[in-house]
């Protein structure tokens, strides 16, 4: 696995088994997190099977992102566009939650490949709510229609009070991430993985790929961002992204690849933090091997100088009588 | 406060053969997923990375369309990987309960954590399990994986059998004492627990799990010959064995009832042919009730066993302090996934009993029955939820709050090293 899906595993675990045995619809009841802060709760009960209520809770956002009513900007209307009648937003939501939608499944289409693509759909429920307002942003480039805030900074929710940054210009948009790490060993790590993205980026295959540039220090774009959102212990990357990113299909892996690149530089970095230690491991035996192949024979010169001499029953007995 | 501590904590149980893993807090495990991994070793034969130039080894592998490194797959995608194409090895990283190749299994936690329940492991606390017989030093390593390579913030490993004893805590009443019977994939422990204290010395195992009775069972179906293409023989004896097993009350007149009614009794297995495709259906007769018998009469698999389990329970028993016994033949508490074969635990409190039994009334008539003995009560407890007991267990304890407080911490490895894990924080002293 070299990215990470879009849709929520589990989520669409249950999804399909609800779907397939709808009438022996049981009670559920179950909650979850996923990586950076989301949550999940989902509610079945056994009289209306085909209701399901979903709740999801956003990372608390920093102060400097746009929120309207818990959700970032245009993310209401992104699930009525996704979905469509099979959910019905619920106001207010649950309590602890910025979202709770209801899902009727007797409202998916019927035909089998349709219904299968809904329900994936609904499983990346995290993609269509985080990703809305960069989703707006990336339409606008598709459509090469001019922004109305061309060059004017927009910082977006990224993980638990960190944000990301957009840079909308006519022809391109520019997206910052202050990359932050907790732990030392990782932050070493992801700076040099992060070199080495950009550095892989400039070979002869990757001619199509988005732009992309890490520093150590703030890029210029930055200017005008909030000190706070400056304090990136491993470096700043940043993507250019054009026209041709966002063209059709291309949209929306480029909204989630984007929306969740602290997740995929994180993994990787326990990635190869695995991949060190088996090859330490196997630095280890191999040096094991050398030492036990330089131990002496039994028969060698090491048995004739024993340290020690044991006593026979005789002597030990002639000792004590002494 | 620790944010993380307000984040529900990550239960894996990692058995010999399925992997059970989820959030705390949950009464099922979000996935249950065979323990094994495939992995593409073509790295590992490749000309060492010193030697190539740093940027271009990558590259390499990059045209090849693989990361060979990060090409591995767990689970159910891995056996069926491993069978469509060649170039996957298939590892089971644990064997017998106890982890032998810790490469699979880093990787195996790798997956577990980012491609199924998709969670960052620094936010979440994290409870494994071990089986009871587990050397400390493979519980250090096992820290030092999470601590080192996950950046886990805290972490409880805790011994499968008390788990199980704690899933049954919360649907009667906070009963620590009883003996826990453990019947996974790969291994079988019968392990005596006081008061939430495992007695160490009196833990039987018996080399019969779950795995012997899907290969009795293939077995069986071999020298009967039923057409089952070979390579799949594995298979479907493991899918007989979860589907049409039952255990029987007298092996002889269940033999009858197959022969007087063969219709009602013998089941029919449909699979298709995985080389050509081609649908092929096969009876199933005696081996619905040979293959849990193994418990009950090893001699008829195996020379080399021959103690049925209901024995092993007794001596067990037998063997803990005195004044627990009765507590323990009170409760006998079933777990693990070979456990639910239908009547099981009715058949083991009867044959518990009968022993039970005998010895009482052999040591009345010693003293020419004048001294008339309490009668013992033996209780074999089966729940619903027994399959994940151990998991269940794992879940309750680590939606408490107190678990946050008996877990090993970050700061406490990056002060002590990895050998904190060897003591466990609520039993002090007792490993």
């Amino acid at each position: 696995m070299i990215l990470l899906q879009s849709q929520s595993r589990y989520l669409l675990q249950i999804l399909t088994n609800r779907v397939q045995n709808i009438d022996k619809g049981v009670e559920l009841d179950c909650h979850w997190v996923e990586f950076d802060d989301v949550r999940y709760h989902i509610q079945a009960s056994i009289k209306n099977p085909h209701l399901l209520h979903l709740s999801v809770s956003l990372p608390t956002p920093p102060p400097e992102t746009e929120f309207s009513g818990g959700l970032p900007f245009g993310a209401i209307e992104a699930i009525k566009a996704a979905y469509g009648s099979v959910v019905h937003i619920l106001d207010p939501p649950r309590d602890g939650f910025n979202l709770t939608v209801k899902l009727n499944l007797s409202k998916l289409p019927s035909l089998e490949e349709m219904k299968q693509n809904l329900l994936v759909k609904i499983a990346s429920v995290r993609e269509v709510v985080m990703g809305a307002p960069l989703r707006v942003i990336l339409k606008r480039l598709a459509s090469r229609s001019v922004p109305p805030n061309v060059g004017v900074l927009v910082p977006l929710l990224h993980r638990p009070n960190e944000s990301f940054f957009i840079v909308p210009q006519i022809e391109k948009v520019t997206v910052v991430f202050p990359m932050r790490f907790n732990d030392s060993i990782d932050t070493v790590l992801a700076a040099s993985f992060l070199q080495e993205f950009v550095e892989a980026r400039r070979t002869a295959g990757l001619n199509n790929a988005p732009a992309c540039l890490w520093s150590s220090s703030p890029p210029n774009e930055l200017k005008e961002a909030p000190q706070h959102a400056l304090s990136a212990n491993a470096g700043f990357v940043s993507f250019v992204i054009s026209t041709r990113h966002v063209e059709g299909k291309k949209l929306d892996k480029t909204v989630w690849s984007l929306s969740t690149f602290h997740a995929y530089v994180n993994y990787h970095v326990k990635c190869s933090e695995g991949f060190m230690h088996t090859r330490m491991r196997r630095r280890v035996e191999s040096l094991i091997q050398a030492l036990d192949r330089a131990k002496l024979d039994e028969n060698g010169p090491a048995s004739q100088s024993k340290s020690f001499k044991r006593l026979s029953i005789e002597e030990s007995r002639g000792n004590s009588y002494s | 406060m620790d944010p993380s501590t307000s984040r529900p904590a990550v239960v894996i149980d990692n058995g010999t053969g399925y992997t059970k893993m989820g959030f705390a807090g949950n009464v099922e495990p979000f996935f249950n997923v065979p323990t094994v991994v495939a992995l593409n070793d073509s790295f590992v034969t490749q000309p060492s990375r010193s030697s190539i130039k740093g940027s271009s080894s990558w590259l390499t592998q990059h045209s090849a369309g693989v990361m060979a490194d990060l090409d591995f797959h767990i689970g159910e995608e891995a056996m069926s990987k491993s069978r469509s194409s060649g170039i996957y090895n298939l590892t089971h990283p644990i064997k017998h309960g106890q982890v032998e190749n810790w490469d699979a299994m880093e990787r195996f936690w790798q997956q577990c954590i980012y491609n199924y329940l998709r969670c960052d492991p620094e936010d979440h606390y994290f409870l494994l399990t071990e089986s009871p017989l587990t050397a400390p030093e493979t519980r250090e390593y096992t820290g030092e994986i999470m601590f080192e390579t996950f950046n886990v913030p805290g972490l409880y490993i805790a011994v499968q059998p008390v788990l199980a004893l704690a899933a049954g805590y919360t649907t009667k009443k906070c009963e620590m004492t009883g003996v826990v019977v453990d019947v996974g994939d790969g291994a079988t422990h019968v392990v005596p627990v006081a008061e939430g204290y495992v007695i160490g010395s009196s833990i039987k195992s018996i080399p019969i799990s779950g795995k012997d009775v899907t290969y009795f069972i293939q077995q069986l179906m071999r020298e009967r010959g039923e057409h089952i293409p070979p390579e799949d023989s594995l298979e479907v004896a493991r899918k007989v064995k979860e589907t049409f097993c039952y255990t029987c009350s007298d092996i002889v007149k269940e033999f009858n009832k197959h022969d007087k009614e063969p219709a009602k009794y013998i089941k029919q297995w449909k699979g298709i042919k995985p080389k050509t495709g081609a649908p092929y259906s096969c009876d199933v007769g005696y081996e619905r009730f040979l293959g849990p018998e193994v418990f009950f009469n090893p001699e008829i698999y195996n020379r080399g066993f021959t103690t049925p389990l209901p024995v092993v329970i007794d001596k067990c028993i037998q063997s803990a302090p005195i004044d627990t016994r009765r507590a323990l033949y009170k409760n006998i508490v079933l777990s693990g996934g070979s456990t639910m074969f239908k009547d099981f635990h009715r058949r083991l409190q009867r044959e518990v009993k009968k022993i039970v039994g005998a010895r009482v009334h052999a040591s009345e008539a010693k003293f020419s029955n004048e001294v008339k003995a309490q009668p013992v009560e033996v209780n074999v407890v089966s729940h619903p939820i027994q399959k994940h007991a151990v998991w269940f267990g794992g879940s309750v304890l680590a939606s408490t709050q107190e678990f946050f407080t008996a877990c090993h911490t970050k700061a406490e490895y990056e002060e002590y090293g990895a050998s904190i894990c060897r003591t466990n924080p609520v039993f002090k002293g007792m490993y």
